[in-house]
């Protein structure tokens, strides 16, 4: 249906809840009758478009019918039927006084009128000369004939026949009956067979007046037996609210009420439709609607190869519930549910009838067409007006008595337009389609290129991964070549008056690949040796740093807090790894799998130590030099507590300078020291830092301490450096501040070392750096890093012939004679130790602790 | 103490004016001349206003001095219950106001019994001013049993229902006797004068006890209760009824002269009494009287046209009708009256058959006539149906064939035709029908059965076509028609049980009155029929394989074998043809299709051969035959 409906409001009647179905019918000369259920029905002038006429019942009505020569109106009340004279009505309305345009005529239907006493009849049929009526009796249905008053003597009706029909049960009931009580009204239809040589009376058209019909005369046969058919007989058909489609012969001998078929809901209507243009407007077709939504369509079938002939087919199909009412014209059944007036165009399922394609047919009823029109409750049956266009006459769900004007539907083109449209619908089919495939062929794509970026991806990944483990396998040999690897600085930063040690780790990429989304750098800081109160396990830190994509020849800069101002666990190790995750690589896709959240697999990149030089602030005179202006106070006050705390380190160091007692450990001061052959230093530092040629212009002695210092303290052999800030260190003596809080004084001298016994005139200059602190912890912690950073130096000195080999010998010898007797000191106090008797703990330790300083005050000389 | 008597009395006068208001209310409307249904809705208002009424009065407790009035409103409501069918309801009013009684004289039975608890409220209240009404709520209590068809209860109980007609024409005249010295204020009125109602019901009682019995076939005990009965003071309908049943006894009786006489007199008693005609013609044809026989249906079908005829007058008892009364099942079969088409279809037949042709065909036009007149509205749904319509127009056709006129026969025909010829079946199955239910093997509507009708429909209206054209010795015609009948009937095929379907061979005969006897017997008419017609046109050869044919599909086809005859004879077979004549002399006399519908009988129509001469001609062979 192409356009809206026009619905012209024509008036407004008053509607209650009414008990039984209002009903609209066209009557004669233009009048429409309307009954809305109450005590009144009124009579409309659709010429006038105004009510002319209101009838007053004395009970409600339930059904009103105009009898087949239009003379009389029967109008079925709750106590009987009446019959109003449809010539009195109108000389009635007409004789009104001149201001009837005012207000409608009130008429009183006096017992008079009473044709019928027969009490709840519930619908009326007229059928030529007489009438009929249905009504409900306990649990039958009561079909009464009765002869018209006309015909009788008498004023009243004179029954003929009459007829009962057990009511079937166990009907799907819609429950709008229950809750607004409102009884359907049986239908009533009655058919004739369109070969009777006599037609009758109300009948000239195929589809006619109030539920007239000519049915062709095969599907008449077999639905209603040959008999009727030969007897000519007019066949009512109707439809219970029980769902029963039932039909009588009226004029057959021995005819009794058969069920048709059962709609197992309430029926709505029952009509007939020419469906099909082959003979004169015979109707080819009968339907009936349930309440439901179920739709019967009643049809003359081809039958089976085995049967042959013609049989009648049911074809049974749903269309949304639920149905108000209906009323068919030659081709469509119009149904109202209620929020919605819809067409079901029946001709379309009868094209593909022929085609034998039932189920299409099925198809094609299940797809009503809207019309746009809501809360019709009742309608007249369809009319055309003379331009050709439907028009309907309904009754609002308020009393509104509407003309629905239907969208024109073009008869002559009625074919190829029915092709234009199926024409379109075709083509809006196949761009659907088309849209359909280009989608699917668009995921399709996009799912093959993400799964070869995974792929590159992961040869990316792949690479990486055997180039580190490669280069893991042969560590040793490939320090320096590592292609992907970490080196860190250290710097103490204060925030929020608090002094902490940041590790700026940096991620170097020096290899051909790039490394792509998806890897973290995860660097686990645990440290060298934990005290016990940690409850035996590495207080390991572990950070994680996800980045994107890292090219070659990039570097990827992270900082992690490594320690606060009196934390002391170093040497701390930091272990760095890259760790690749796969749900990274699925994206999305993977991220709602829970198992592969954990797939991810780490590689170890390099490992950095973070030791006590590294850790270790240094207290610098400079800072007395630098123009105050341009100190920020931090830096000042920085600056200033270190003097502070240095001073009364000092101070307090003098105070018990030398003094060995140990009765006070923090007043003691604890020293170690150790001896580097210049020579080796020379080799190395000096080469290392100016870049000269080693054999070249000789270092003034104070200038190979102070690069050691410079070196120990800023450079460092790993990949780990220290920051400091400030100039180059101009002083051999360094003070400083461990982590711990205490000062420590490092300091570089040259010493020559000479060895008399052999009586060699060979002396051997030597650095002997010395390392001094209160703190035993700090003592330790310098001097062991200071001796593993020589020992790195000793790695990266080139060879030499061992001229001081004689030297060495001496001295090796003197500091394994003393490395003995400490190993019998160290025995001891261990086996006292053991068995727990000769000596507390406090005196072991300190034996231990005095072993370990001679150890310490006696160092080997490192060439 | 005038005090204590006025207070009460003035409800009691209350009470009482009401009462009687209603009932003359009610009489007055009686006695108009309202139409019926009119009286209906006044009897339901009335019966309404009875109920009421009593409600207010067994309100109070029960009181010597209300009973009496009490009883009476309990009448009079019961009346208007039994009157609308309410039956349970006016039995349980019965026996709460009895038991009211009861209360009063100070009886507590409790009996569930019906009998014994009547006549203990019979003994406790006898010799007491409530005695007659009493025994009024007894007589309610009957009509209900009766309307109910409890006739056993009634026959325990029959000797004080009986009684109780002494003691209510002597209660009835002393309230009567009352009634006319005092004002009609003080006496409460009755809507129905229980001495009527009494009556009623005692002739009601033995016609439905006499039509019990006779359907237990006990005959003459039976007659020996509607002989009493008869003589009884009721009104002439039901007199009638007991003549009528008499004379059913008796033709059960096998004294089918009696029983005339009976119905007879039952005529002479009510001249309405259409079943006693019936039932005489029944007897007619039973003695084969077919004078008689067409007289009484003739008659029958001119009463049963009549408008009054199915409305039995019954004057005087408005409020309880004897139908209300008699109800039960043998009675109304008993009472069953055909409808007028059906008689008159009878009527046809049976000029037809006995060679009234003439008369049969104006009944058999009568009755298309009033089949299609719109005054007809199939109202009777009754055991004694009329053959579906085909047939009907078939056996019209025939019948006009037999008068001559061909060309209506054909008209006829071909109405069957048009209607039948879409619906045929272009292959159909006909299944042995199994042997017990051979009775209902005809269900009307069944579609299955109607196809079966359909195709044999078509073939006989196709038979009688081709009978028609032969009549007017149009044989081109004759042939086209039977050659259609032909095609159509080999299109059944029949069904053994545990066999294929097949195409019943020729020497396939059915039981008469199955399908496949009319099948056969079909295909033997119209082969015979075409090669009658080949004969004619001298195609002899077509000719005998036709007749053949036909004397093998049915063999009993008098046309045929003598048919055969000829046409052996023609072409210069005598013997065979001598043979073939001598036999189909031999089977004549045997073949009865006294049942048959007319149109499957042998036309009479056709080219006839004079069997004398054929006789003769076999004579002639005779010499040479026996040398």
């Amino acid at each position: 249906m192409d356009g809206r409906c026009a619905v012209e409001t024509w008036a407004e009647f008053g509607f209650s809840g009414a008990s039984c179905t209002p009903t609209v019918r066209f009557g004669a000369g233009a009048g429409v009758f309307i009954c809305t259920g109450s005590d009144e029905v009124y009579v409309f002038s659709a010429e006038e478009r105004k009510l002319t006429t209101v009838l007053l019942f004395p009970a409600p009505v339930s059904d009103l019918v105009e009898s087949a020569d239009k003379q009389h109106l029967y109008v079925a009340c709750r106590n009987g039927v009446y019959c109003v004279s449809l010539q009195f009505l109108l000389s009635r309305a007409h004789s009104s006084p001149a201001d009837a345009s005012s207000s409608p005529v009130e008429l009183k239907i006096s017992h008079e009128c009473l044709v019928v006493p027969e009490e709840g009849v519930l619908s009326l049929l007229p059928v030529g000369s007489v009438l009929l009526t249905l009504s409900q009796r306990d649990t039958s249905w009561v079909f009464t004939v009765y002869n018209s008053p006309n015909q009788s003597a008498s004023s009243s009706c004179e029954m003929l026949a009459s007829y009962s029909l057990p009511q079937a049960s166990g009907v799907v009931r819609n429950d709008t009956e229950g809750r607004t009580g409102m009884r359907r009204r049986p239908v009533l239809i009655c058919v004739h067979s369109s070969d009777t040589t006599t037609p009758p009376p109300s009948s000239s058209e195929a589809t006619s007046t109030d539920g007239q019909f000519c049915l062709e005369p095969v599907l008449f046969k077999l639905l209603f037996g040959i008999d009727a058919a030969l007897a000519k007989s007019p066949v009512i058909l109707c439809g219970l609210p029980d769902g029963c489609l039932c039909f009588l012969p009226l004029r057959l001998p021995g005819s009794r009420l058969r069920v048709l078929h059962s709609l197992e809901q309430p029926v709505v209507f029952v009509g007939a439709c020419v469906v099909m243009e082959t003979g004169p407007g015979h109707a080819q077709c009968l339907v009936a609607m349930g309440e439901l939504g179920r739709v019967v369509l009643i049809k003359t079938d081809k039958g089976g190869p085995e049967r042959g002939g013609s049989i009648a087919g049911f074809i049974e199909r749903c269309v949304p519930g639920p149905v108000m009412c209906g009323c068919v014209d030659e081709k469509c059944l119009y149904y109202s549910t209620g929020s919605d007036l819809l067409t079901l165009d029946l001709s379309q399922g009868g094209e593909e009838r022929d085609e034998e394609i039932s189920s299409k047919t099925g198809a094609a009823l299940q797809s009503p067409a809207s019309l746009n029109v809501c809360r019709v409750i009742a309608v007249a049956e369809p009319t055309c007006n003379t331009a050709g266009e439907v028009q309907l006459l309904g009754l609002s769900v308020r009393g509104q008595l509407q003309r629905i004007t239907l969208p024109m539907r073009r008869e002559d083109a009625s074919l190829s337009k029915v092709a234009s449209s199926q024409v379109g619908r075709n083509v809006r089919d196949l761009l659907s389609a088309i849209g359909d495939v280009c989608e699917r062929a668009t995921t399709l794509k996009t799912a093959i290129k993400s799964k070869n970026q995974i792929l590159t991806h992961l040869n990316q990944v792949l690479n990486i991964s055997f180039l580190l483990i490669t280069s893991t396998n042969s560590e040793e040999h490939l320090l320096q070549e590592r292609p992907i690897r970490c080196h860190a600085v250290t710097k103490w930063s204060r925030l929020l008056q608090k002094d902490s040690l940041n590790l700026t780790c940096v991620l170097d990429n020096s290899s051909p690949y790039v490394l792509e989304q998806g890897w973290t750098l995860s660097i686990t800081v645990f440290p060298l040796s934990y005290s016990p109160s940690t409850g035996g396990e590495s207080p390991s830190t572990n950070f994680s740093f996800p980045f994107h994509n890292l090219h070659p020849g990039e570097t990827l800069e992270v900082s992690l807090p490594l320690a606060a101002a009196g934390d002391s666990a170093f040497p701390m190790t930091l272990s760095c790894s890259l760790v690749f995750s796969l749900s990274s690589l699925l994206g999305e896709e993977a991220a709602n799998v829970p198992s592969l959240q954990s797939s991810c697999f780490s590689l170890p990149l390099n490992t950095l130590t973070v030791d006590w030089l590294h850790a270790l602030q240094v207290n610098r005179p400079i800072a007395n030099h630098k123009k105050a202006t341009s100190q920020c106070s931090e830096t000042a006050m920085d600056t200033i507590q270190a003097f502070l705390s240095s001073r009364r380190i000092r101070h307090s160091g003098r105070k018990d300078g030398g003094g060995e007692s140990s009765s006070k450990p923090e007043q003691e001061q604890f020293s170690a020291s150790m001896r580097v052959s210049s020579e080796l230093l020379r080799d190395t530092l000096v080469l290392k830092s100016s870049g000269l040629d080693p054999q070249g212009p000789m270092l003034a002695p104070q200038n190979v301490c102070l690069s050691l210092l410079e070196w120990l303290l800023c450079e460092g052999p790993g990949e780990v450096r220290t920051e400091h800030q400030g100039d180059k260190i101009s002083s051999s003596v360094i003070h400083g501040q461990c982590p711990n809080g205490h000062t420590v004084k490092l300091s570089a001298k040259e010493v020559n070392v000479r060895e008399e016994s052999l009586g060699k005139e060979e002396s051997l200059t030597t650095v002997e750096v010395h390392i001094e602190s209160s703190s035993i912890t700090a003592v330790c912690g310098l001097h062991h890093a200071v001796l593993h950073r020589v020992q790195t130096l000793l790695q990266r000195a080139p060879e030499r012939p061992a001229s001081t080999k004689t030297v060495q010998s001496l001295g090796l010898r003197q500091a394994l004679q003393r490395a003995e007797h400490l190993s019998q000191q160290i025995q001891q106090s261990r086996v006292s130790g053991a068995f727990g008797v000769g000596a507390s703990t406090g005196k072991m330790t300190r034996s231990l602790l005095r072993v370990y300083r001679e150890l310490r005050e006696n160092p080997l000389l490192i060439i | 103490m005038s005090h204590k008597v006025c207070q009460p009395p003035s409800l009691l006068d209350r009470w009482m004016q009401e009462n009687n208001e209603l009932v003359n209310k009610w009489q007055q409307e009686a006695g108009g001349d309202a139409v019926s249904r009119d009286q209906k809705a006044h009897l339901r208002s009335c019966s309404s206003e009875f109920h009421k009424l009593l409600q207010k009065i067994q309100g109070v407790p029960p009181l010597a001095d209300h009973t009496q009035l009490e009883l009476t409103v309990v009448y009079n409501a019961c009346v208007c219950s039994v009157a609308q069918s309410h039956f349970s309801e006016a039995e349980l009013l019965l026996i709460q106001a009895t038991e009211r009684v009861l209360q009063i004289t100070g009886d507590n039975p409790v009996a569930t019994d019906p009998p014994v608890f009547w006549k203990t409220a019979l003994k406790s209240v006898a010799n007491t001013a409530l005695n007659s009404s009493i025994q009024y709520i007894l007589c309610l209590q009957w009509a209900i049993w009766l309307a109910t068809c409890q006739l056993k209860t009634i026959q325990e109980f029959q000797d004080e229902l009986f009684s109780l007609s002494e003691s209510l024409s002597t209660g009835d005249r002393v309230d009567r006797r009352s009634g006319a010295s005092g004002k009609s204020s003080d006496i409460p009125l009755l809507v129905m004068d229980p001495r009527r109602l009494f009556e009623l019901l005692q002739i009601c009682t033995y016609i439905a006890q006499g039509a019990e019995k006779l359907s237990e076939g006990q005959s003459s005990e039976a007659l020996s209760v509607l002989q009493t009965a008869s003589s009884l003071p009721a009104p002439k309908t039901l007199v009638a009824y007991t003549h009528l049943l008499s004379g059913s006894c008796l033709t059960h009786m096998s004294c089918p002269q009696m029983a005339l006489q009976c119905y007879r007199k039952a005529l002479e008693t009510d001249s309405w009494c259409v079943c006693a005609l019936y039932q005489s013609m029944l007897i007619y044809r039973q003695l084969s009287n077919t004078q008689a026989e067409i007289q009484a249906l003739r008659l029958l079908h001119s009463t049963l046209m009549l408008p009054s005829a199915t409305e039995p007058a019954l004057a005087g008892t408005h409020l309880l009708s004897p139908s209300l009364l008699l109800c039960s099942k043998p009675l109304n079969s008993l009472l069953s009256v055909p409808s007028a088409l059906f008689v008159l279809h009878s009527l046809a037949q049976k000029c037809v058959i006995y060679g009234r042709v003439s008369e049969g065909v104006e009944c058999y036009l009568d009755l298309l006539n009033t089949l299609h007149s719109e005054d007809q509205h199939g109202m009777h749904i009754e055991v004694h149906s009329l053959p579906r319509l085909p047939e009907l127009y078939l056996e019209a056709g025939a019948a006009l064939l037999m008068a001559r006129r061909p060309t209506d026969c054909m008209a006829l025909c071909d109405e069957v035709i048009s209607t039948t010829l879409e619906l045929l079946p272009d292959k159909l199955v006909l299944e042995e029908p199994e042997e017990k239910c051979e009775a209902e093997a005809r269900p009307v509507g069944e579609e299955g059965e109607d196809r079966v009708g359909m195709l044999l429909w078509t073939g006989a209206a196709y038979l009688l076509q081709g009978h028609c054209h032969t009549n007017l010795k149009d044989w081109k015609q004759a042939v086209t028609h039977y050659t259609r009948c032909i095609n159509l009937l080999v299109k059944v095929h029949f069904k053994r049980r545990g066999f294929q379907p097949q195409i019943p061979s020729v020497d396939m005969v059915g039981k008469q009155g199955t399908d496949l006897y009319i099948l056969q017997r079909l295909k033997g008419l119209s082969l015979a029929g075409r090669g009658i017609s080949f004969s004619q046109t001298d195609q002899l050869r077509e000719a005998l394989r036709d007749l053949q044919l036909s004397l093998q599909a049915f063999p009993d086809c008098v046309g045929a074998g003598l048919w055969c005859g000829e046409v052996l004879w023609r072409l210069g077979r005598r013997r065979e043809a001598a043979a073939c004549w001598e036999k189909t002399w031999s089977f004549t006399t045997q073949s009865s299709a006294e049942n048959l519908s007319l149109y499957l009988k042998e036309p009479q129509s056709g080219p006839l051969l004079d069997s004398t001469e054929l006789r003769h001609r076999i004579q002639g062979l005779g010499p040479t035959l026996s040398a």
